[in-house]
């Protein structure tokens, strides 16, 4: 066990009789720390340093000099360290670890903007994505969670402000203005890479033909999508074809949310239809404590083997997947 | 009697879920039935994005096959005898007990305590 050193009243004891030994009367600065060390509580069962070493020395140096533009953060700004004055202002929080980069994060007033201009203006999802320049399913996400968080303003329920804030000071933030031209957050049109697509394929095609992105997908696989209708923002690529055919911008544009509105009705009303199918099939019977809903089902329909994934029942003999690792346990879809 | 509709106790330790069953009436209760005619979640869950407390319960049935196994003498358990009964498939076994109280008449206030029947 390491020796239990009373280190209040020893450092005391030293102080004192440093500062006996040393001029009277007292400084104030000597004056604070005897009667800081004498206040200190006595429960640290670490021995003190017997020496300052050099750790501690460069620290004391390097806070005192150019550490001292750290000591206040400036609100808006990040305060991530940096060598020396010649390095410009990074977005690597960890010196070492320079693949971590910070990325800016959306403030609070875009935030609000995005809600606004779904939910009040009724603007597309995809129209907005695409006029903000910010990924759809980021949209979407904002919005369900600004909607949590005007329903519990309405309940009354107290929301963490000061620390949404603070912690929204220290991170590079973006943000936009209405009605202007605003810098895109994030690529939006962007495609992940198709296992299909990572095979070689030699295709014999003659030079004078066009080969366009639906025959390289036909050529990948007959029945694969191109890239311009796999795209989340397929409109996108459509206003642009018509801008290089010499329509105006503004024509083009106008089109766009056209197709985009069309594309959310079709979207919505398939979800509408899907619905009224299940409700077709569904008996509700409502008692006194819970509504019991029966839905029809086809218990042949257990395929070929009998094991079927989507066939109804618990299955026999399975196992519980509940220990097994890499198994996702938690939803991972919005309901 | 040789052919019951039961249920088959599935799930985790106070987490049941039950196959709707045509079994062998002499055989394990989770042992391979004659066939799966569905499922039943005995635990009521709310519907997302629902606040109002109210709750349901999830059943899957095959109504037709139930009917046939119901009219070649196929006797359901009580829980299915009740649950069949909802869809109509069977007369119910058991009738409301509670003492029946007249509705309030409109503009006097509800009476929350059960009069004798008169």
């Amino acid at each position: 066990m390491p020796p239990r050193l009373l280190i209040p009243s020893a450092s005391a004891a030293a102080a004192a009789s440093a500062v006996t030994r040393s001029t009277l009367p007292l400084n104030v600065n000597q004056l604070i720390s005897l009667l800081r060390s004498q206040t200190k509580a006595n429960f640290s069962t670490t021995s003190n340093r017997t020496h300052f070493s050099k750790g501690r020395r460069l620290f004391r140096q390097w806070i005192k000099g150019f550490g001292a533009t750290f000591r206040k953060h400036v609100p808006g700004d990040t305060n991530y360290l940096r060598r020396n004055d010649f390095d410009s202002k990074s977005d690597k929080p960890f010196p070492i670890n320079p693949q971590f980069r910070s990325e800016p994060v959306l403030d609070d007033h875009a935030r609000e903007l995005i809600w606004e201009k779904v939910m009040r203006n009724g603007e597309a999802i995809k129209a907005v994505s695409a006029e903000l320049g910010v990924d759809i399913r980021r949209v979407a996400a904002i919005v369900r969670l600004k909607e949590v968080e005007k329903d519990w303003l309405a309940k009354g329920q107290i929301l963490a402000k000061p620390y949404a804030k603070a912690i929204l000071a220290m991170l590079p933030t973006h943000t936009f203005k209405a009605d202007q031209r605003n810098e895109p957050f994030e690529p939006i049109n962007e495609l992940h890479v198709h296992p299909y697509t990572m095979k070689q394929i030699f295709w014999p095609t003659s030079e004078s033909r066009h080969f366009t992105r639906a025959d390289a997908a036909k050529a990948f696989h007959p029945k694969m999508l191109s890239a311009d209708e796999r795209v989340p923002h397929p409109e996108l690529i459509q206003m642009e074809k018509e801008v290089l055919e010499g329509h105006s911008l503004w024509d083009a544009s106008e089109r766009f949310k056209q197709a985009v509105m069309e594309s959310e009705r079709r979207a919505a009303q398939k979800e509408i239809e899907k619905a009224s199918i299940e409700e077709k099939y569904t008996t509700r019977v409502h008692t006194k404590r819970f509504e019991y809903r029966f839905k029809q089902i086809n218990s042949e329909n257990v395929g070929s083997k009998g094991r079927a994934r989507n066939a109804v029942g618990w299955r026999y003999g399975a196992p519980h997947y509940d220990r097994s690792k890499g198994e996702i346990k938690i939803p991972t879809s919005v309901p | 009697m040789v052919l019951k509709i039961r249920l088959a106790r599935f799930g985790r330790r106070n987490a049941p879920f039950y196959n709707i069953v045509v079994a062998h009436a002499r055989t394990a209760r989770n042992d391979r039935p004659l066939e799966v005619l569905g499922t039943y979640d005995p635990i009521p869950k709310p519907d997302p994005y629902d606040n109002s407390g109210r709750l349901h319960k999830d059943i899957k049935l095959d109504t037709l096959r139930t009917k046939y196994w119901i009219g070649v003498g196929a006797q359901p358990t009580d829980t299915m005898w009740r649950l069949l009964s909802m869809l109509g498939i069977v007369e119910p076994k058991y009738r409301n007990t509670d003492p029946r109280t007249p509705p309030p008449l409109p503009g006097q206030p509800r009476d929350t305590k059960p009069q004798a029947p008169q």
